[in-house]
């Protein structure tokens, strides 16, 4: 299977499996921020617990070569917040609410890094069609 | 003997081999950019003799066939050292991917093919004009 004509094309397979990955991670980020303040449905009852997405290194038979996937989303184990609000219709006994385990300035730099990364594979997308196009202007020479 | 037994062709061939397979690496060394424990590899340049073929460690270990019912080699390695030293900055995961590092990396890998790729389009224009049509 890898032939040397498909070579970019296999380049191109790899980076776009690295693109895939940050879009899952992206959505897994985001679905921690839009639940930063998601308490519990039930008084006293758990909040929105964070997701933590992982990624691992699979060998792709077909094209030959270390793709990455987005693996397991695992909870974060980390504590709730809790708060003192007695009045809030969800608080437990002794009158805490819990908050999720959400940090905005972790999900922003978790969002950041995964911003980085998918625009470092755009990069090297775009490199290699620079190639392939070197490559075609050989005949047109 | 044929255009592409040319040295001067055949080194540049091997070259834009060359640079395709990095082209490679380095793309999986940028997917692999947030998987732990993963580390960046790289190729070492191929050397190159008078008559543009690859020397020293380079050469390509294909398999051969012993029998005719064995099955057709396939997936023979490629033919480019692979240099595992590269990488010296590790995260607590275990990855050492220096982002910076792989598109400076990237971007140097596309002016060499480009070069590669002009010197071959000129060595062709050349040959053009040493047989009158140029």
């Amino acid at each position: 299977m890898a032939n040397d004509s498909s070579d970019f094309a296999r380049s191109m397979a790899i980076a776009t499996s690295g693109l895939r990955a940050q879009a899952g991670r992206m959505r897994v980020i985001s679905e921690n921020i839009a639940n930063a303040d998601s308490t519990a449905q039930t008084a006293g009852g758990d909040p929105y617990r964070r997701k933590v997405p992982t990624f691992s290194s699979a060998l792709d038979r077909t094209l030959d070569a270390q793709v990455v996937t987005l693996g397991k989303i695992k909870p974060d184990q980390s504590n709730f917040r809790v708060k003192y609000e007695p009045s809030n219709p969800v608080a437990d006994a002794s009158g805490n609410v819990k908050y999720p385990n959400v940090n905005s300035v972790v999900e922003m730099t978790d969002m950041r890094d995964a911003q980085r990364s998918y625009e470092a594979n755009l990069n090297i997308i775009s490199a290699t069609r620079r190639m392939i196009q070197r490559t075609l202007d050989i005949l047109k020479s | 003997m044929s255009i592409n037994d040319l040295p001067v062709l055949s080194a540049l061939r091997t070259k834009m081999q060359w640079h395709q397979e990095r082209q490679r690496v380095l793309s999986e060394n940028v997917s692999n950019s947030d998987t732990p424990k993963f580390r960046p590899r790289d190729l070492v340049e191929p050397k190159l003799d008078k008559a543009g073929a690859v020397t020293g460690s380079m050469g390509p270990l294909a398999m051969t066939r012993t029998s005719s019912s064995h099955m057709a080699p396939s997936g023979a390695a490629s033919g480019f050292d692979q240099n595992r030293n590269a990488g010296f900055e590790t995260r607590p995961a275990g990855n050492a991917v220096n982002l910076e590092e792989e598109m400076m990396k990237a971007a140097s890998n596309q002016m060499d093919y480009a070069a590669a790729t002009s010197l071959y389009s000129k060595s062709l224009h050349l040959l053009k004009t040493a047989i009158g049509k140029g």
